[in-house]
């Protein structure tokens, strides 16, 4: 049976796009436009991994992380985070120490080569 | 005398009044004479700083030599007297000279005596001037030094700047209304105080009280930026330098204070406004940037070869966009001062280490040979790691990117005194000399036929040396235009007096 996995990014032609790549690669896909709407979806559909967007307007990628990781149910589930600000030189040391507190699972630079993005998920998903 | 001196005769004998011409006139001086006291006396008033010395008998008609001295003494305590006594009455010399005359000449007198006497008057006379002259200098030069004192305290007054002055003793001197503003505190709190009493800023004190304590001639000052307010909202330059005499010694400091909280505003307004520009256009670009990699990966059906040509160079052009947004991104957090900000003890072999292995596969691409060595035991440094990856990151890419297929790119680790030495150098392209001195320059580009075909913003460099500046390191470049390029960085080992300092 296809994995299934939730992109969650308040860029609908980056949802969009981030879709077809994983479609391409035989996933099954759910897509959620915010962090609030990305909470509820990861309830109702229970996915194997979460693509996660960082700046988000109504819920941060932060929060939702901690949540998802608060949450008995839904804490297995490995979390790929999605990171725009991640400037050159510094790789912004916060958003790091900020991921690693709210115990994201990974780190991949909008936007993503395909390759990459599919071997990411493998890796998590193999885990 | 270089001018002619005058002698006036007073004397009611015909003969010697014309006597007393004959002899001086002879001598180079000019003679007035008067045959009585009241026309001597309307001699000298008419103009008596024109009178050098006045012969005056004592026995005469009328007036008497006495009476006229006493009106002559009255006109100008300063004329010279001599007088010219009968018969050597000896009493009436002693009275004259105690009503002021200056000298006295008994009659019979041979013309030499007369000229030894008036000779000895007129160098008096002579001296008299001088003297006058100088007191009259020295009174002018302290009507001058006075009038340069108000006026030098009417500037500093009116300055914008504060002005702060000490003494050797670390006693305050002077200062001025803009600095008690600046500090914040009452004039009077200021002046006659010693430093430690004044409760001035922690850091200012220290930088006044280093200045007077150095002893090296060679400083001359030093700047500091201070932050002042209950939370830290006033930001002051503060420029000090010792005041030293001609041998050297240090006599005390002066230091002026300069407000440039506005300036930090702006500044921080205009990072602020960067990083919100920037967040803004990544957003969209990065969009764009993952369609067009899903249709040239053929996800959004087949492309043909001239779209995916198209394509290509539209998704280079979004990413030379996006790595000139993070550039700006980075510019703005150094200048924010929040790029260095996590320092800790470093392996920089492990850092560079780490970059070289990251960067391998692109120099394979391009058949170049990528070594690296270093000793093996290195000082560690204190810094940030991300930044330090960067650097380097941006210093090996750029050496890949400028060397020729088939070249070398060498990266190599030692020590120098209390530096950790990093030299990145190439076979490449090299640089020409009118540019070598621009590359550190935000948005410099060196434009040739080779290097247009190479994608960057011209922010790369400028940001390497923003934070090899602020980890109190420096950057420096050799290069020969088609014999490569060396860059060599020196990073503060840790715990040494450089990299604890200020």
């Amino acid at each position: 049976m296809a994995k299934k996995i939730l992109i969650v990014d308040d860029d609908p032609d980056l949802v969009e796009a981030v879709t077809m790549i994983l479609e391409s690669k035989n996933y099954d896909v759910a897509a959620a436009y915010g962090g609030i709407e990305g909470l509820q979806k990861a309830k109702a559909e229970n996915p194997d991994l979460i693509v996660l967007d960082v700046m988000m307007p109504d819920k941060d990628g932060y929060a939702v992380c901690k949540e998802l990781k608060a949450d008995p149910k839904l804490s297995k589930i490995p979390i790929l985070l999605l990171t725009a600000v991640v400037s050159k030189i510094s790789t912004t040391r916060y958003t790091q120490q900020m991921g690693l507190e709210t115990e994201a699972d990974d780190y991949i630079d909008k936007p993503v080569e395909p390759e990459v993005l599919v071997k990411r998920i493998e890796g998590l998903l193999a885990k | 005398m270089p001018n002619q001196a005058s002698i006036l005769v007073i004397d009611d004998e015909q003969i010697m009044r014309d006597g007393c011409s004959r002899i001086l006139s002879r001598d180079g001086c000019s003679v007035i004479c008067a045959e009585n006291g009241k026309q001597g006396l309307e001699e000298i008033k008419g103009h008596p700083e024109n009178i050098d010395v006045i012969l005056l008998d004592l026995m005469m008609p009328g007036m008497s030599g006495m009476e006229a001295l006493d009106h002559i003494r009255a006109i100008d305590p300063n004329l010279l007297v001599i007088v010219i006594t009968g018969y050597a009455t000896v009493e009436s010399a002693v009275e004259a000279m105690k009503k002021g005359a200056y000298d006295f000449i008994p009659k019979p007198f041979t013309p030499d005596q007369l000229r030894i006497i008036v000779k000895r008057a007129l160098e008096r006379r002579t001296l008299q001037k001088e003297a006058e002259f100088l007191r009259r200098e020295r009174e002018k030069s302290l009507r001058d030094i006075a009038t340069e004192k108000s006026k030098i305290k009417t500037i500093i007054n009116c300055m914008g700047d504060g002005v702060l002055v000490c003494d050797r003793d670390s006693c305050i001197v002077l200062s001025n209304p803009a600095a008690s503003r600046m500090l914040k505190v009452s004039e009077s709190s200021l002046i006659g105080n010693f430093l430690p009493q004044c409760n001035l800023h922690s850091e200012l004190s220290m930088m006044i009280q280093e200045s007077l304590a150095t002893t090296d001639k060679s400083y001359s000052s030093v700047s500091q930026e201070l932050s002042l307010g209950e939370s830290g909202e006033i930001f002051l330059r503060a420029h000090t330098a010792p005041v030293r005499n001609d041998l050297g010694e240090t006599l005390g400091s002066v230091t002026v204070l300069q407000d440039i909280s506005h300036l930090k505003e702006l500044d921080k307004m205009k990072s602020e406004f960067i990083a919100m520009v920037a967040h803004e256009l990544r957003a969209p670009l990065a969009a764009v940037e993952q369609q067009l990699t899903v249709i040239l990966n053929k996800m959004a059906g087949e492309v043909t070869e001239k779209q995916e040509q198209l394509l290509s160079r539209a998704k280079e052009r979004t990413k030379g966009l996006l790595t000139l947004i993070k550039d700006l991104l980075d510019l703005s957090k150094i200048e924010a001062g929040m790029m260095v900000q996590y320092k800790e003890p470093l392996h920089l072999h492990e850092v560079v280490q780490k970059v070289v292995d990251l960067m391998r596969a692109e120099a394979e691409a391009k058949k170049l040979d990528l070594q690296f060595t270093a000793p093996p035991e290195l000082s560690l440094i204190s810094a940030d790691r991300n930044s330090m990856e960067g650097i380097f990151t941006n210093l090996i890419s750029n050496a890949i990117k400028y060397t020729p297929e088939g070249g070398k790119v060498w990266v190599h680790l030692g020590e120098e005194g209390e530096f950790v030495k990093v030299t990145v150098s190439d076979t490449g392209i090299g640089i020409k000399k009118e540019d070598l001195s621009r590359i550190f320059d935000k948005f410099y580009r060196v434009k040739t036929v080779e290097t247009r075909q190479i994608v960057g913003t011209g922010l790369g460099l400028s940001i390497v040396k923003s934070v090899v500046d602020a980890h109190l390191g420096s950057i420096s470049v050799e290069s020969e235009e088609g014999g490569g390029t060396t860059f060599t960085v020196l990073l503060p080992k840790e715990s040494s007096p450089t990299a604890c300092g200020k």
